[in-house]
């Protein structure tokens, strides 16, 4: 009988501790154990002997840190090597007791992964198949993945495990007693991530003992749809005499894991600090406890690295900014590779009340599936929001699918032949939920009954996947209804019916109903409202509409899913209150200018930003400058204001003379503060950010007005390979795009090729690198030599914690720039000469 | 917990000098943030210290030959190894604001290495104090980097805490420890109390640092 089979039809219990025991047996602090599978076979064959008498059926390998960033074949032993020997040790323990199954042990590579690391998330998955590859060949009968404490490196490892062997798959992780991992997820995230990928079990081990872990345990019980494998530590960890040891004892462990198995656990063993008897005593106390019924729980799920979102509660809101249609500016950042612009999309969506968000990068001339990549992958390293992944391009799609750090939305599937078999196979594959518009090969069906029919159609392909009705939502489609007067009625009928009828999800794309009409918010808000009373599980709206969050809020109250109406109030109390506010302002000015019976008329509101000085813009030159506000909202460091100011200011001024005579002056005076010691860095740089925001909206009369400000070249920034400390590189960044540079800012841990490589497509005159470490100037020298023979027109700025002037020209760098402000007058300096 | 928030003001370039009213409600702010998202957490072992013929430093779990770490632990017999972090939440913080607002991520960056710092002040306060009652005395705390104390150093200091798997503190390729805000030392015991704890800047051979205190 199989593992599978066999843990269906009886309760299965796996070993304890490994390490703890070998170094009693003389394991030295530091030595890797996984060499004692070679060194000393016999050791370990005794140490599983002892598991499997002391009653446990599955035996994990000692291979937990064999991978190819610990184990060389350079420094004596390859992972090949380890691998085969430590299954073989675990197959010899078999043979000799009689029963037992071999479980191939991978624990964290010990490298954390990019964008906070270094290692690839490839690379991780590269290395894991490796393990995975040589433990079938060798004979384990199932994978057990534990230990885990980053989502991400877990996807990596099933993916690794899944694509270098067929075995069943079983994985843990570890939380600390919030219940979080080390990088902040929680059981709901992690069970949709395991769930998604396919593996045959998940659980908890390591980290905290079975008392501990008991909440979790439960949480995860109710939740999961697979059998429950925990193994704690024997109690939570001390120092004693410089020795590790554990809280409770062998008796103890036993009760405390009777508790576990009652809370829906299948599979028991333990972790850290147990040993054979711990295993011989839990299994006499356990294994009287009948199996708990593993049940569909019929969850519609997505996470992201730190939290899942369920549809079928409160109706989820998804973001759908980020698309470039009809967005110039989008477009615009989209092709100059400006994520930045790309991520303030997404950061205002979410502070807007967005649950998700939608991600599509589809632009005609871009490579959709390395952008989609690369956006994806800046989104969840700046955002913890959920991504809905939204292309039509299934090579895309599963790039997308790939790199993503959680159980995605995909966006989408319909009832064609052709995209459903392109795209179920990629949600078997990396999991996720995808939303399935109602049309197929004959169109948009014109009533709900039609569409009802192509829903019932995709749960049933779907389901010959594997994929369940709970990771689809239906998308009932809507149609403009200036165009189809019943479009909207047939749209809310179908959401209705495939809640009733059909016991699905929904989501609609809401905005497209208005197309053609005026004020389009009315008719939005209007159908959002009535699609919500319908049963709508998601809608794909625009979160910074005041009218659809307006509409949304309220629902919530009058449907009772507003406890207190608290949501509702921490949204709203401050506006009305600001509303009375302004009330007031407004009688006591009408009372004013009636008594002083002149129309003595403030400026824009809040320009002052608060300090409690006169709100009026001062037409008057002198040492403020002819826009006194604007010149102190830049000196002050406040964006808002300076917006305001600059708007303001241009109905008065020309949008490059605003430029040149107010904007950069008041840059230069806070420059050289900064110079001369009397501005201090946070402060250039909030007024760098006061500034961005003056430029912008300068920026955006230009291009109505169709001309633009001259740009003084193209800069290229980088932090040069082997170092990940950009902070130094992106204060230069701001400070040089304030000053009207183009800046490509290639990141972190950028290797020569790819900084060359731009500095010849772009032929930029002046290239800047990076680095902190000591340990990272040979990379720096490296690069501005490569850049000397393939650029050699190129003129290369360098700086970083460890430079000096004297190491910068021994580098063969034209410029040590000792701060940010160095750094502009260097490439000032260069571009003017030429 | 402390954060420290004068030496937050000293690592961005104020000195001894006073910070104006936006940049102290950002630093307040980056403060606020970081106590919810700071996830502190630490090992220590105690290991025997051997000083051995031929030069060396034996703590146990690493071997050096560091002169200035033999210094620091002359006169000892045990050495606490010790590894802090504030957590990957916090490199996720500096990397958000390192992209959406260059001003808050640079207060950040202060205001976090002042509350490492700030942690590790706390524990190793409360171990002197502990130690003292058996009548054992700590030296300064000694970090990998500090002197000729080698980074090379750093995976035996984690490894024999087991550090990445426990409090998930792993290495670069260039032995850059991530989460970025994370600390190893050593700390030696010793019977007799030193009359004078130099730390930090003022145990420094670099006098003429912008950063001194």
């Amino acid at each position: 009988m199989g593992i599978l089979e066999e843990i269906r039809s009886r309760r299965v219990f796996f070993d304890g501790g490994t390490g703890s025991l070998l170094q009693a047996q003389g394991l030295k602090p530091g030595e890797l154990p996984e060499t004692w599978n070679l060194l000393h076979p016999e050791r370990i064959v005794r140490l599983h002997l002892d598991y499997l008498d002391a009653g446990s059926d599955v035996l994990t390998t000692n291979t937990f840190g064999a991978n190819r960033f610990k184990f060389k074949k350079e420094d004596g032993f390859s992972v090949k090597e380890i691998v085969t020997a430590a299954v073989k040790n675990a197959r010899a323990a078999i043979r000799r007791a009689g029963h037992g199954f071999a479980a191939l042990d991978l624990g964290p590579t010990g490298k954390l992964l990019r964008p906070y690391g270094e290692l690839e998330f490839e690379d991780a998955v590269t290395a894991y198949k490796e393990v995975a590859e040589a433990g079938t060949k060798a004979g384990a009968d199932l994978i057990i993945i534990e230990t885990m404490g980053d989502s991400y490196e877990m996807k990596a490892a099933v993916l690794g495990a899944k694509e270098g062997s067929l075995l069943p798959v079983f994985a843990t992780v570890t939380l600390d007693e919030k219940g979080k991992m080390l990088t902040g997820g929680g059981v709901e995230a992690v069970t949709a991530l395991l769930e998604g990928l396919g593996v045959d079990g998940i659980g908890l081990n390591c980290g905290l003992g079975p008392i501990q872990l008991l909440p979790f345990v439960r949480q995860m019980a109710s939740i999961a749809s697979v059998p429950i494998l925990v193994n704690p530590n024997a109690g939570l960890p001390r120092s004693q005499n410089g020795q590790t040891v554990y809280d409770i004892d062998s008796d103890a462990f036993a009760a405390a894991m009777q508790e576990i198995a009652l809370a829906g656990a299948s599979l028991l063993g333990g972790c850290c600090g147990t040993t054979p008897e711990h295993i011989r005593k839990m299994r006499a106390a356990c294994e009287a406890i009948p199996l708990p019924e593993i049940t569909d729980k019929e969850r519609t799920v997505i996470s992201s690295y730190s939290h899942a979102v369920t549809f079928g509660g409160r109706p989820v809101l998804i973001g759908e900014r980020i698309n470039p249609t009809g967005k110039p500016r989008f477009k615009q950042a989209l092709r100059e590779r400006d994520l930045t612009y790309i991520l303030n999309v997404g950061a205002a969506q979410q502070e807007s009340g967005a649950d998700v968000l939608d991600v599509n990068v589809g632009l005609p001339g871009i490579d959709e599936p390395a952008v989609l990549e690369e956006v994806v992958k800046e989104l969840q390293s700046v955002l913890d929001l959920p991504l809905q992944l939204d292309t039509s391009n299934p090579e895309a799609m599963e790039r997308a699918m790939r790199c993503y750090n959680g159980k995605p939305l995909i966006n989408s599937v319909n009832g064609k032949r052709e995209v459903m078999e392109a795209v179920f196979p990629l949600v078997k594959r990396y999991g996720g939920v995808v939303v399935a518009l109602c049309l197929d090969e004959a169109g948009i069906p014109k009533t709900a009954d039609g569409r009802i029919e192509v829903a019932k159609k995709i749960y049933k392909t779907a389901a010959s996947y594997g994929i369940g009705k709970k990771d689809i939502l239906v998308d009932a489609l809507c149609m403009a209804v200036s165009s189809d007067k019943n479009g909207a009625l047939t749209t809310l009928e179908t959401v209705r019916r495939v809640r009733d009828e059909l016991g699905g999800k929904t989501v609609l794309g809401v905005s497209n109903v208005s197309f053609g009409l005026p004020m389009r918010e009315h008719i939005n808000a209007a159908f959002f409202l009535s699609a919500l009373w319908n049963g709508l599980s998601a809608g794909i709206i625009n979160p910074n509409s005041a009218a659809m969050m307006a509409v949304y809020d309220s629902f919530l109250v009058l449907t009772a899913q507003d406890e207190n109406c608290g949501r509702y109030i921490a949204a709203y109390a401050e506006k009305e209150a600001e509303k009375k506010r302004e009330r007031a302002e407004k009688a006591q000015r009408r009372s004013e200018s009636g008594m002083a019976g002149a129309g003595n008329m403030p400026g824009p509101k809040g320009l002052a930003g608060g300090t409690g000085q006169p709100d009026v813009l001062v037409k008057a030159a002198g040492a403020d400058g002819e826009f006194p506000e604007l010149r102190r909202s830049i000196l002050r460091g406040m964006p808002e204001a300076a917006g305001r100011a600059a708007e303001a200011a241009l109905a008065a001024k020309d949008a490059l003379e605003l430029i040149n005579k107010e904007l950069i002056p008041a840059l230069d005076e806070v420059g050289q503060g900064f110079e001369a010691g009397t501005v201090f860095l946070p402060q250039l740089l909030m007024s760098a950010e006061a500034a961005k925001a003056a430029f912008a909206v300068v920026k955006e009369r230009l291009a109505a007005d169709g001309s633009e400000q001259k740009k003084r070249g193209t800069v290229i920034l980088a932090t040069v390979k082997g170092d990940i400390h950009d902070i130094g590189k992106n204060i230069v960044k701001v400070l040089l795009e304030n000053y009207s540079f183009e800046v490509m800012d290639l990141g972190r841990d950028v290797p020569p090729e790819e900084i060359v490589k731009a500095a010849v497509e772009r032929h930029a005159p002046v290239v800047g690198l990076s680095a902190l470490m000591t340990t990272t100037v040979p990379s720096m020298e490296a690069t501005i030599a490569a850049l000397h023979k393939d650029a050699p027109w190129v003129k290369i700025m360098v700086g970083g914690a460890v430079l000096t002037k004297e190491y910068a020209d021994s580098i063969g760098a034209d410029a040590y720039c000792k701060d940010a402000m160095a750094s502009v007058n260097f490439a000032s300096s260069v571009t003017e000469s030429k | 917990m402390e954060t420290g928030r004068r030496e937050a003001l000293r690592y961005l370039g104020y000195g001894i000098g006073e910070a104006d009213g936006e940049i102290l409600k950002l630093l307040c702010e980056c403060e606020r943030e970081l106590q919810e998202t700071a996830d502190c957490r630490f090992l220590m072992r105690e290991f025997p210290l051997v000083f051995t013929e031929d030069g060396k430093v034996d703590g146990g779990c690493f071997q050096t030959d560091s002169k200035s770490l033999r210094k620091n632990l002359a006169g000892c017999e045990r050495v606490l190894v010790l590894a802090a972090t504030l957590g990957a939440g916090v490199d996720r913080l500096l990397a958000r604001y390192g992209r959406l607002k260059v001003s808050k991520a640079v207060v950040l960056q202060a205001a976090s290495a002042a509350m490492i710092e700030a942690y590790l002040n706390e524990l190793c306060g409360g171990w002197r104090a502990e130690y003292e009652k058996k009548g054992l005395y700590l030296r300064p705390r000694f970090s990998p980097g500090y002197g000729d104390f080698p980074l090379a150093c750093q995976p035996q200091l984690l490894g024999g805490l087991e550090a990445a798997k426990r409090i998930g503190i792993t290495l670069t390729d260039s032995l850059l420890m991530l989460p970025s805000k994370s600390v190893t030392a050593v700390i030696g015991v010793g019977k007799t109390k030193e009359p004078c704890l130099l730390e930090g800047c003022e145990a420094c051979g670099k006098k003429d640092c912008a950063y001194r205190r």
